[in-house]
């Protein structure tokens, strides 16, 4: 639904960025939170944003030469400079579940398929998708109803068009890191104009605010009506079917449950604005595509419509080429270096670009205010690749940084694990910090260690 | 098309339709071939052990296979996949690999006859299994397709919702379409934005802003754009075209529906906005706006103005990089970005003032079929209109209690103070968004009994014809005739694809098989360097897609040969492509057929479109072409390369001498060799044709060597000779094609139970000479496509998941 300006003061303006959603669940929550209750909940990242690249890195010009505080930033990094002290580069984590284990060859549609699951994909070209739950969604289940949106998946690249995705893996595997479920992949929106929509509403429900309540009762109804086709249709059929409406069940559940919020929030007149004009469509250049889904990312932080997002700056696999900073040549035939330093060279350059779409994010993050410090204090982003050299494919010793949430989280550093350790480990402690205590998940039962006072 | 009255259909059907014979044809019916009488030790153990047992041994194990360990008949038949495999690469001449010594042809032809032979008795005592299909949800396309037919509604709403996720190369594999949260947003955002226009209210549309400007891709030269815009109502309405980038004198046209209504001189001055208005009356409905740009001479004003800018605009540049010199370097490049050649921006209308009231589109008509006066709406008509739109939606018969439940809906809607129109919304928006529309779903007597095989019942069969041939719902003449019960006889089932393949709408089988399997939807989104390929722009992208599309048409429409696609001696150019294909004589902007003999061109592999996407950006790539002819006209797709080996050819980096000299050197690596010997010959063939498809002699100053030996030692000079050997492959080829087109048919992968309709399918073609009518009957009178069953009920999911979720205190 639309909502323009003349329909709602600046003050409402100024209580829908923030204030005017009250955080029931957070609240509950508390006595959960055990060392990170000591934070003022304000500043506890109750947030998070996990954001992937593709084809691994250069890891030559990313990994810091020393350990722990005021290290030097690699080439890859640089743009990370003013916000260092935000930052944690965490070196030698491992995505097991990436690894062939008897499926071989396939390692980027297993490479994005279990970044975020933990969970060893299985081999299929479509008849039976199945990975694992994602960090992000099992955050989502647990907190996701207190805001519209339980989580918000962006991309800069379209699904694959034609062809095959990776040697005998369903392209969902490629496309998407957030699965709702073992076999529902949450697929990233491309389009900056549509994420406005979803966050601002669509002119077709344009109207006077009493059209507009008329108009959700009626949605809610239509609604009820399909949820209850929805049981009557599934009483005679088979369990593929019953299991391929129960998504369809659920994702009618969710969209119930937004409007009932978006009611709540037209009769409470405390609807966000939007703070940018709707986007015309998708940008051709991917720095002005990626910062302007950054921005659209940022502002659904802000006015807490969102909590919980996943971004991939380009799809597992992905050979888009970046012409823009001189480099015609396909990503992923790049990665494929033979360790030819020219074309080494060439991925650290489309790495560092990456990158700086990325620095642009968290210094945009950090000047925002959200209550007694910024909104990236009260965000952990994580960013990283489910492959460390695109030329061995190796799932282990992985790029991953993770920001903000600095008040949790001892920032400012880079540690160094053992090459054995997990990636979900650090999903486990990312879920503490948020308040979402969890005994293990994917292929991990522990936290990861020295990330700061809460373990 | 007469050969789809043709009255041979598969045995599989003729048994349906006499009922009851499932177990297939009895075993007398084949015992008179000639080699059945010989044994497993007779044929096979003597060719394994001469030709093959050297390295697949049980203690080699070379690739990890020992054929020694079969005996006799029963241990190969339980291995079927495997010797499928076996027979294929042997038959292929790939095995024994080249410098062992090679089987004689005719031992070669005995040992794998006879051992398809023995596939083929076993099929004939196997149980039919059908397989069954998930249910569906519509696709992106199926979606647009089933709302335009459904409402003659001719927006498409579905452009914003996810991209679908592929399976085995289709788009519309029910297994891979899920339903995410965003996508069920968008289904309601869409359900509303078309009752919105389905019926429309009786207020006079107020004038509004419409925009459109493209985000324009480097190959793109800017000189022309054009647009459909929907005019709400008839009034007065300002079309405006802007131009941006450089200052340079051109002529600019600006036309509605092709017939020009502005000319306007683009001048060479500083800080004037270059926009170009006109006020004009309009019809309602839609119109296609375009505007084309022209060189101009320039005034001699204008040339001292472009003198002058130039002189500015230079110094502007030099006291930038005096300024920061450290940034020169990105100074440089900014100015080349920002200071691109004059290109059309965008249009805007602002409009309708003075407007007249809409008249009543097509899509009310189809609402309210009671027919009353609009404003004159009787609540009774309500369930007679929903009664009706809802079985077209849901395409079968609705229950009472299914209307009964709309109008409820509706009632609740006009209580809460809603007109009857808009109540009615509200219930087109509940038919569109519900899992009856959104779903194809069929129904099985017993869903969990996976041996419960039976026909599918008419109206799914129509379904599965509709979304086969239109990609999208069955219009009325084919529900009647589900109705009637007739569909499953098989001349009424032939009468009704011939007059669905006539059918416009077939067009979407064209653009989404075709544009699938030879991977056409990519050459949307490929970026050929432009400064290595600046013949490349976007009507030579759309040119050489249309030339692909006409081609694989004609092979349908005409029901040609499938051979035709590899090497068929014809095609359809305009003069821009004929030009790029250095073909004389074909001059305007229509496309025409063209007669290829004498050229350098035939087929689909030998079209610009195939070869410039399996090129890299910036160079061919042997690897991707030989890759691409295995996957799509082969059926045998290559492994990708072993982690840490790395692509041969994937880096698309700068190489030194030709193409082949590079590949050439790597295939020295004997763990390449035996994929890349199989690949690379094939894209060789195809190195006379540069990235983007044009022809050349030379690469890299170096005269092209287009010659290549296959696998079994058969060798070619150029792309004609391959494509010779490839059609003279014709079985290979027709399985290939029958599998895709199978699959895309089905809407799911192909497994083990349908090997013998595929191979029904290819005899049959064989027999028809190879005409794609035999093709599209051969499938839809198979028992995969006409028959069902259920599944076992496992639970495997349900506790796969609760166990990835892990525990959560």
């Amino acid at each position: 639904m639309i909502v323009t300006r003349k329909h709602v003061s600046r003050r409402t303006l100024l209580r829908g960025l923030g204030a005017a959603v009250a955080l029931p669940v957070l609240d509950a929550m508390t006595p959960a939170l055990t060392a990170a209750a000591a934070v003022s909940q304000k500043i506890a990242p109750k947030r998070m944003v996990f954001v992937y690249v593709p084809n691994g890195i250069d890891m030559r010009n990313w990994t810091p030469a020393t350990e722990g505080q005021a290290f030097q930033l690699p080439k890859i990094l640089s743009s990370l400079a003013p916000v260092q002290d935000d930052v944690l580069v965490l070196s030698g984590l491992m995505d097991h579940g990436g690894m062939a284990l008897g499926d071989g060859p396939g390692d980027h549609a297993r490479a994005s398929a279990s970044f975020l699951t933990g969970v060893h994909p299985k081999k299929t070209a479509g008849s039976d998708i199945s990975v694992g739950i994602s960090v992000d969604q099992l955050a989502a289940q647990k907190v996701g109803t207190a805001t519209r949106l339980a989580s918000l998946e962006l991309g800069c690249e379209d699904g694959h068009l034609a062809g095959n995705c990776d040697s005998g893996y369903a392209c969902a595997y490629v496309n998407s890191i957030s699965w709702r479920s073992a076999t529902v992949p949450n697929p990233p929106e491309i389009n900056p104009r549509s994420v406005f929509e979803r966050l601002f509403g669509n002119e077709e429900n344009a109207g006077d605010p009493a059209a507009r309540e008329r108009n959700a009762r009626a949605r809610e109804s239509i609604l009820d009506l399909v949820a209850d086709d929805t049981h009557r249709l599934q009483a005679g059929l088979g369990q593929t079917d019953r299991r391929k409406l129960d998504e369809y069940f659920t994702a009618v559940r969710e969209v119930e449950r937004q409007v009932e919020m978006m009611e709540k929030q037209i009769a409470a007149n405390s609807v966000a604005l939007p703070p940018m004009a709707k986007p015309d469509g998708v940008p051709i250049e991917f720095a002005a595509h990626a910062r302007l889904m950054f921005d659209l990312l940022a502002i659904a932080l802000q006015t807490d419509t969102t909590r919980i997002s996943t971004f991939m700056l380009a799809r597992e696999g992905s050979n888009r080429s970046y012409r823009e900073i001189g480099i015609p040549e396909g990503h992923h035939g790049l990665s494929h270096h033979r360790n030819d330093p020219v074309l080494m060279d060439k991925v650290a350059a489309i790495n560092r670009h990456h990158m700086d779409q990325f620095a642009y994010f968290l210094n945009k993050l950090k000047k925002t205010q959200d209550g007694d410090g910024s909104l990236l204090d009260s965000t952990t982003v994580l960013y990283g690749s489910g492959i460390s050299d695109g030329n061995r494919h190796n799932h282990d010793n992985l790029p991953v940084l993770l920001a903000g949430g600095s008040h949790v989280f001892k920032t400012g550093r880079h540690v160094r694990y053992s090459q054995k350790e997990p990636v979900s480990s650090l999903y486990l402690s990312i879920l503490d910090a948020a308040g979402i205590p969890t005994d293990r998940f994917g292929d991990s039962q522990s936290r990861l260690q020295f990330l700061g006072d809460l373990t | 098309m007469h050969r789809f009255a043709r009255s041979g259909f598969v045995p599989s059907v003729i048994c349906l339709v006499a009922g009851g014979c499932l177990l297939g044809r009895s075993p007398q019916t084949s015992q008179s071939s000639a080699g059945v009488s010989l044994s497993y030790d007779q044929v096979v153990t003597p060719f394994v052990q001469q030709n093959c047992a050297g390295c697949h041994n049980e203690k080699l194990k070379t690739a990890g296979l020992a054929l020694t360990k079969y005996h006799d008949l029963p241990s190969l038949l339980r291995d079927r996949d495997f010797w499928e495999k076996v027979v294929h690469r042997v038959r292929a001449g790939e095995m024994p690999p080249k410098g062992m010594p090679r089987p004689k042809p005719e031992a070669i032809a005995a040992v794998t006859d006879w051992i398809e032979q023995q596939f083929a008795e076993a099929d004939q005592h196997t149980a039919i299994d059908p397989g069954r299909l998930t249910a569906h949800r519509l696709n992106r396309v199926e979606y647009n397709n089933t709302v335009r037919d459904l409402l003659a509604i001719h927006f498409k709403p579905a452009a914003d919702f996810p991209a679908d996720d592929s399976g085995y190369g289709f788009d519309n594999i029910g297994d891979v379409l899920s339903v995410s949260p965003v996508l069920m947003e968008k289904y309601l955002n869409a359900a509303t934005a078309i009752a919105n226009r389905a019926i429309p209210g009786d207020a006079i549309p107020g004038p509004t802003r419409m925009r459109y400007s493209p985000e324009h891709s480097p190959n793109d030269d800017g000189m022309a754009l054009e647009n459909r815009f929907d005019f709400p109502a008839e009034g007065d309405y300002d079309i405006k075209v802007s131009v941006s980038g450089r200052k340079e004198p051109f002529r600019l046209h600006l036309s509605l529906d092709g017939k020009e209504i502005k000319t306007a001189d683009v001048l060479v001055q500083k800080d004037k906005p270059r926009s170009y208005e006109v006020r004009l009356h309009v019809l309602y409905g839609e119109h296609v706006l375009s505007s084309t740009m022209e060189p101009r001479t320039p005034s001699p004003q204008e040339v001292a103005n472009a003198h002058r800018l130039k002189v500015e605009e230079e110094a502007d540049f030099r006291k930038a990089i005096a300024k920061h010199p450290e940034d020169a370097k990105e100074i440089a490049r900014q100015r080349a970005v920002s200071n691109p050649p004059t290109f059309i921006d965008a249009f805007e209308i602002h409009g309708p003032y003075n407007a007249l009231r809409p008249p009543l589109p097509e899509s009310y008509r189809r609402v309210f079929v009671c027919g009353h006066s609009p404003g004159q709406h009787n609540a009774a008509c309500a369930r007679l209109d929903l009664g009706h739109l809802a079985r077209f939606a849901f395409r079968r018969p609705v229950t009472t209690d299914e209307v009964s439940r709309l109008v409820d809906l509706v009632a609740k809607g006009q209580n809460d103070g809603m007109t009857f129109e808009q109540a009615m919304r509200t219930g087109l928006e509940a038919i569109l968004v519900s899992p009856n529309f959104l779903f194809r779903i069929e129904r099985d007597p017993k869903p969990d009994d996976p041996t419960a095989v039976h026909p599918v019942n008419d109206y799914e069969l129509a379904s599965r014809l509709s979304y086969f041939l239109w990609s999208s719902m069955p219009d009325d003449p084919l529900l009647d005739t589900a109705a009637a019960g007739h569909l499953h006889d098989p001349n009424v089932l032939s009468a009704q694809v011939h007059r669905m393949l006539k059918d416009p709408k077939s067009d979407a089988f064209v653009t989404n098989f075709f544009g699938q399997w030879l991977e056409l939807r990519n050459l949307d989104s490929v970026q050929p360097d432009p400064d290595d390929f600046p013949a490349f722009n976007a009507q030579l992208r759309l040119a050489m897609y249309t030339e692909t599309k006409l081609f694989v048409e004609s092979i349908v429409r005409e029901d040609r040969s499938i051979i035709d696609l590899l090497n068929g001696k014809y095609t359809f150019l305009n003069e821009k492509l004929a030009k790029f294909y250095g073909i004389p004589g074909v001059i305007g902007n229509q496309f025409r057929r063209v007669e290829l003999d004498g050229t350098q061109r035939s087929g689909v592999l030998t079209q610009a479109s195939v070869l410039t996407v399996t090129s890299y950006p910036n160079r061919t790539s042997p690897v991707l072409r030989g890759k691409w002819i295995l996957e799509n006209v082969l059926n045998a797709p290559p492994p990708p390369p072993p982690p840490g080996v790395g692509s041969i050819d994937a880096a698309g980096g700068p190489l030194a001498g030709t193409m082949r000299q590079q590949m050439e050197k790597h295939r020295a690596n004997p763990t390449c060799a035996s994929c890349h010997m199989r690949m690379d010959p094939l894209g060789f063939a195809l190195e006379n044709y540069n990235a983007v498809g044009r022809w050349r002699t030379e690469d890299a100053g170096q005269p092209v060597d287009a010659s290549g030996t296959l696998p079994d030692g058969k060798s070619f000079r150029g792309s004609a000779e391959l494509k010779g050997l490839l059609a003279g492959n014709r079985e290979a080829f027709a399985e290939c094609l029958t599998e895709k087109l199978m699959t895309y048919a089905l809407g799911r992968g192909l497994e083990g139970y349908d090997r013998p309709a595929v191979k029904q399918i290819v005899r049959d073609l064989s027999a028809n000479n190879y005409r794609f009518s035999a093709l599209i009957s051969g499938i839809v009178n198979s028992a995969p496509f006409q028959m069902g069953r259920g599944e076992e009920a496992t639970e495997v999911t349900a506790s796969q998941v609760t166990k990835n979720i892990g525990g959560v205190k």
